[in-house]
């Protein structure tokens, strides 16, 4: 009877809490918006972050936002595609385009060209073309660009001044490229064993070092993206690998893996590498510590001038509950207003090209701008299971620095490029 | 009878929460990844063709996949023997009756209590090359102080076993000191009468009669180590060069990078009878022996 009692007790408590919720629902829609990024994101740029969910619920009384944030490396994709197979998803996404296709090819996602031409109060020309069409199948759009960044290569001004170097400048070569960072190489001693200071630094991750295979005409996949026999082993990839192995192992102007683990930091931010290929993201740190930096595209051998682009979008979820206010959220965030004063934190490059032309004037800005045009979206927008292939091709690099020159270059692309096809070739 | 059976109802209200819970979020996952395991089965599509065991043959036939059951094998063949050995030794030690012994009962059981993910960090700092603990402390004893643990192939897998010893030491200390305490101290004078030295009395009174505590102590740190995963994935996610890309962590990357959770689930079915085979030998082996140690 007493345990009778109990249970009928919590019954009467669970139903009346989730009373409580259902009169809360009533009262407000809410607006789910999902996010990357957590702890390690600058305060100031959180607090940025909530004025603008406060401003847009000033704008929509009744609407509640609610950012969740899916911090790790990683997670981002995994986590909102298992809440959008149980339905849970939330209604806006932000969209890397490394990893885009995964969303847009298992229809995740919303085409947003009914949005964009039933709405005069938004016009599309407004933002950067080539960015734009990261997210486009055909005609159809799956995100609206919020901001994106180019790699380019910074240099450390000071570094290049005590080493008598020139700074680089657009359209240098592979080989001037390779003779500063000769230059910038500062051994302890005769024995050359190990360098104090780089010339360039280096990190083992594909997204970081796939620009110097376009670069020299080389290449991951074929165009349409189904296989990497012949290109990612063709003679182009293999020199441009070469080139890029030898600075850690032949000229040792770059850290070799295990040089680069040890120093446990960023060794250009430490001012022990004179060179790095990185994205805007970077000058935030860069200009904390006060480091006097320049940028400039990458070096090529070839006339083709490119890098990659990785990019943030926004999207609508098919599932998404409430669509129309999920739209209005989009515009809202992708406005000039709120971008102009959401890029001035140094993050990235607003997409909306009068948000971006407001720093114009900055050199800095201004080379990053100019190399939006030679800038072509990263594989994973396009390729659903490029971030597999990005794995790849970390474990290669691995594979061949660790092998101490017994795994050559060639053979080791030859041999990713089966693994890739075979990735790629699964039903 | 009657009254008795009548009054079993109690009974099944007190076990119903629990059986539910592990029906629902044990048993059903289970049988249900059973299924999975038979169809080509991708997160995100909609049909899931039934295939079989063409799951189970393509997995085994994979280079990377053996690589990964290796891998599990090198690291519960050395953090096994080498983890019940130190924290039996341990115990032992920590269950003299001396003064301020609970002092350093308590020091070794506090890894126990962190969270996994937090250790790893620490040890990540531990392992650095230059300024972490042991290549610092290298380095004062005049050696380089240049290895990198965590990026050299060899090493990497050493760093997780020895981390290993550590992490796994508190809750099998605690086990063993336990058992140790339940032997009964006249065998300890019997033996001492009979002028056995302290080694001896170990030997001879205390290890046979801990077998039962051994033996589950060997098996659950069997299990542990087969299920090897947060280590590696906060501090080597799988590298250098695959040495330390266990079969768990090998799954995890087949479900959430590639999304073939059919794969994955098939994979999860046969680490699920790895560690069952290994077990039922460990029972039956050690069983063997401690009915033998009876007699004896």
């Amino acid at each position: 009877m007493r345990a009778a009692r109990l249970i009928l007790g919590s019954v009467a408590i669970v139903s009346l809490a989730g009373g409580c919720a259902d009169d809360e629902q009533a009262a407000t829609t809410v607006l789910r918006v999902a996010n990357w990024g957590g702890a390690q994101v600058e305060p100031e740029f959180v607090r940025l972050e909530r004025r603008f969910r406060e401003e847009f619920e000033v704008l929509h009384p009744g609407v509640r936002l609610r950012v969740e944030q899916i911090p790790g490396p990683g997670q981002y994709a995994p986590k909102l595609l298992m809440m959008h197979v149980t339905g849970s998803v939330p209604d806006v996404i932000h969209l890397d385009a490394s990893s885009a296709a995964v969303f847009i090819d298992n229809h995740v996602l919303r085409d947003l060209t009914p949005f964009v031409e039933s709405d005069p109060g938004f016009d599309l020309s407004e933002y950067f073309e080539n960015v734009v069409n990261i997210a486009r199948r055909g005609d159809e759009l799956y995100a609206i660009p919020l901001d994106f960044t180019p790699m380019v290569m910074y240099y450390n001004k000071k570094l290049f001044d005590q080493a008598g170097v020139p700074y680089p400048r657009t359209g240098w070569t592979c080989t001037d490229f390779l003779e500063a960072a000769k230059k910038l190489t500062v051994f302890a001693d005769d024995s050359r064993k190990a360098p104090v200071q780089y010339g360039v630094s280096f990190e083992n991750v594909m997204p970081f070092w796939v620009p110097w295979l376009w670069t020299s005409g080389g290449d991951v996949l074929d165009p349409s993206g189904k296989k990497a026999s012949a290109y990612f082993d063709g003679p182009e990839t293999t020199q441009a690998m070469q080139f890029l192995v030898d600075l850690m192992t032949k000229h040792r102007v770059a850290p070799h893996l295990k040089e680069s683990a040890a120093a446990g930091v960023d060794l250009f931010r430490s001012g022990r590498a004179a060179m790095e290929l990185k994205g805007h993201w970077m000058m935030i740190d860069y200009r904390a510590d006060g480091i006097n930096f320049g940028v400039v595209g990458l070096p090529t051998n070839t006339s083709k001038r490119v890098t990659v682009i990785y990019e943030a979008g926004m999207s609508i979820t098919r599932k998404a509950r409430h669509p129309e206010l999920a739209w209005e959220y989009i515009k809202f965030m992708t406005s000039k207003d709120v971008q102009v004063r959401r890029v001035a934190s140094g993050l990235a490059i607003s997409a909306n090209k009068e948000a971006a032309a407001q720093y114009a004037g900055d050199p800095i800005e201004d080379a990053f701008i100019e190399e939006v045009a030679y800038a072509r979206p990263p594989w994973g927008a396009t390729v659903e299971r490029y971030p597999f292939i990005e794995e790849l091709g970390r474990e290669m690099m691995e594979d061949i620095l660790y092998s101490d020159g017994e795994l050559p270059v060639e053979e080791a692309l030859r041999q990713t490029a089966k693994l890739i096809d075979a990735a790629l070739a699964e039903p | 009878m009657a009254a008795l059976r009548a009054n079993n109802w109690r009974g099944y209200v007190f076990v119903a929460p629990a059986t539910l819970y592990l029906a629902l979020f044990a048993f059903f996952p289970m049988v249900f990844a059973g299924y999975m395991s038979l169809h080509r089965w991708h997160l995100l599509k909609e049909d899931h063709p039934f295939v079989g065991l063409a799951n189970f043959t393509t997995m085994l036939a994979d280079p990377f996949f053996r690589n990964a059951i290796y891998n599990t094998l090198i690291y519960v063949v050395f953090s096994v023997p080498l983890g019940v050995v130190t924290s039996l030794a341990v115990a032992a030690l920590v269950a003299q009756r001396l003064r301020g012994v609970g002092v350093f009962r308590t020091l070794y059981y506090i890894p126990a209590i962190g969270s996994k993910v937090a250790i790893s960090m620490v040890w990540i700092w531990i392992l650095l090359p230059e300024v972490g603990l042991i290549n610092a402390s290298l380095k004062w004893l005049g050696g380089e102080g240049t290895t990198n643990f965590l990026a050299e192939p060899g090493w990497a897998m050493a760093a997780l076993v020895a981390m290993s010893l550590g992490i796994g030491l508190g809750p099998r200390m605690i086990i063993f000191l336990a058992g140790i305490q339940s032997v009964p101290q006249t065998y300890y004078e019997a033996a001492a009468l009979d002028g056995c030295t302290a080694w001896k009395r170990f030997r001879h009174v205390t290890l046979p009669l801990l077998a039962p505590t051994t033996l589950f102590v060997v098996i659950t740190t069997t299990i542990a180590s087969f299920q090897l995963f947060t280590e590696v994935y906060m501090m080597t996610r799988g590298g250098p060069r695959r040495t330390t890309d266990v079969v768990l962590y090998h799954i995890y990357k087949e479900a959430w990078q590639k999304f073939e959770v059919g794969m994955a689930s098939a994979m999860s079915y046969v680490l699920f009878a790895m560690i069952l085979i290994v077990a039922l030998l460990q029972f039956r082996i050690m069983r063997r022996g401690l009915s033998e140690g009876a007699v004896a």
